[in-house]
């Protein structure tokens, strides 16, 4: 119960700073914004394609935006920590697995948050049709939960190495290159109306293995 | 006010501590033991005071040897064990610039499992002379109200050990006063161990470590 407390206060913690910092929010909130309106600018001569046509690339286009949305900020939440000199402080006090399991928990709900504002640019800019909202509403979860775990988990495996932003992102693509495939998979079947049942398998494995390996490691990755 | 509690007889050790950095050896073999009182560590810029004090405390690995800590409640022999147990302040230590006092000490109380009461955290700080600025944010206070404000982290679980790095630095004669009454009642408890360059800082203490090739200038 201590530890979840514990994971509690460090969200707590995260969401204070970040509230008053606003360095995430407004980074994450205007990559998400500004990707959105210039590809539906591009998207106009896509927009001709027969409906049917479309799906897979407005799930691609979707997946691609939220992931670099993330990267912009998701990376911070352990790597701020280095460079403010806070996370001797962190170290000293609370055990890894606490603080990363808070630090994720905290990246998770920003990413819903950022999903929350993409999601409406799509339907509307992009004339996205989400079928199945609960199938949607599905594949976001499992997938920014995905997403979360291995960011916040890369983030404090590079938040003490030199060029951490170029290794983070490195490192990130080809680990979250099957979340990705999975999800887009399960938002094309989503967007369809069907209920997304393998793709979603797939996302809820590498999620339970992501979450697993990170708690497994969590010590190694932040301790010295 | 008479204190019913008896003091815990703590005990911090280095068995045989190295520390090397890039190859190049900062300490070898190093051994020594403290269980009650004031410890000082001496050593010329670079001796390696702050990565010594790192390790007892558990946030840095040596490179060979190990670190003992033993109390007579029986705290765990590792970094997790320790990790509560031993209070740690340094040059190195940062708190959250965007929250308060009050509010640092909170998270670290809370994350940690402990409870986080608000008067009680403010008396702490009253305690350290930052009663006024509690409630103000980190990033506003003065380099030697910082350094008060790690005094209080260090002390905050009321630990039967204390690492402080030079913990003078940056004071004013006030909160040089209230660093030596936090020293003088730890050192009653159980080991303090007080890393400086200046030797005024070392209020008769009961053993030295002076790091080797080191040692105060004649």
């Amino acid at each position: 119960m201590s530890a979840l407390s514990g994971a509690w206060a460090v969200c707590v913690k995260d969401a204070t700073e970040e509230l008053r910092r606003k360095v995430a929010i407004v980074s994450v909130f205007f990559f998400a914004a500004t990707a959105v309106t210039l590809v539906s600018f591009a998207m106009v001569g896509a927009l001709a394609l027969p409906p049917a046509d479309r799906p897979p690339l407005q799930a691609a286009l979707l997946w691609i935006i939220l992931f670099f949305a993330a990267a912009t900020g998701l990376p911070r939440a352990f790597v701020a920590e280095e460079e403010s000199g806070t996370g001797l402080a962190l170290r000293k006090t609370i055990p890894a697995v606490v603080v990363l399991a808070g630090k994720t928990l905290f990246n998770f709900l920003l990413f819903l948050a950022m999903a929350a504002v993409t999601i409406p640019g799509f339907l509307i800019l992009l004339d996205w049709k989400a079928g199945s909202a609960g199938a949607v509403a599905a594949t976001l979860l499992a997938g920014g939960f995905g997403l979360a775990v291995v960011s916040t988990f890369l983030s404090a495996l590079v938040a003490r190495a030199g060029q951490r932003h170029v290794l983070f992102v490195l490192i990130a693509f080809p680990l979250l290159l099957p979340l990705l495939q999975a999800a887009i998979a399960a938002t094309i079947e989503a967007a369809a109306g069907a209920f997304p049942s393998a793709p979603l398998k797939v996302l809820v494995a590498y999620d339970g293995a992501a979450a697993c390996g990170a708690y497994m490691l969590a010590g190694v990755a932040w301790e010295d | 006010m008479v204190s019913s509690e008896q003091p815990v007889p703590t005990t911090i050790a280095a068995e045989n501590l190295s520390k090397s950095f890039s190859g190049r050896p900062l300490f070898s073999d190093l051994s020594f033991s403290a269980s009650q009182g004031l410890v000082a560590v001496a050593g010329r810029n670079g001796s390696g005071k702050t990565t010594l004090l790192k390790i007892l405390a558990g946030l840095l690995r040596p490179s060979s040897g190990r670190v003992r800590f033993e109390t007579e409640a029986g705290a765990p022999d590792s970094p997790s064990g320790r990790r509560l147990a031993i209070g740690w302040a340094g040059p190195d230590l940062q708190l959250y610039g965007t929250l308060t006092g009050v509010e640092n000490l909170r998270f670290f109380r809370r994350a940690a499992g402990r409870a986080g009461d608000d008067r009680e955290l403010e008396g702490r700080l009253e305690a350290v002379g930052l009663g006024e600025a509690a409630r103000r944010r980190v990033e506003e206070y003065s380099t030697g109200m910082k350094q008060r404000l790690r005094i209080a982290f260090a002390t905050l679980f009321d630990p039967p050990a204390l690492l402080l790095d030079e913990p003078m630095a940056g004071l004013d004669v006030d909160g040089r006063e209230i660093v030596r009454r936090v020293v003088a009642a730890a050192r009653e408890r159980g080991p303090v161990l007080l890393a400086s360059n200046d030797e005024r800082d070392f209020e008769r203490p009961d053993r030295r470590v002076d790091l080797p090739g080191t040692g105060p200038r004649a």
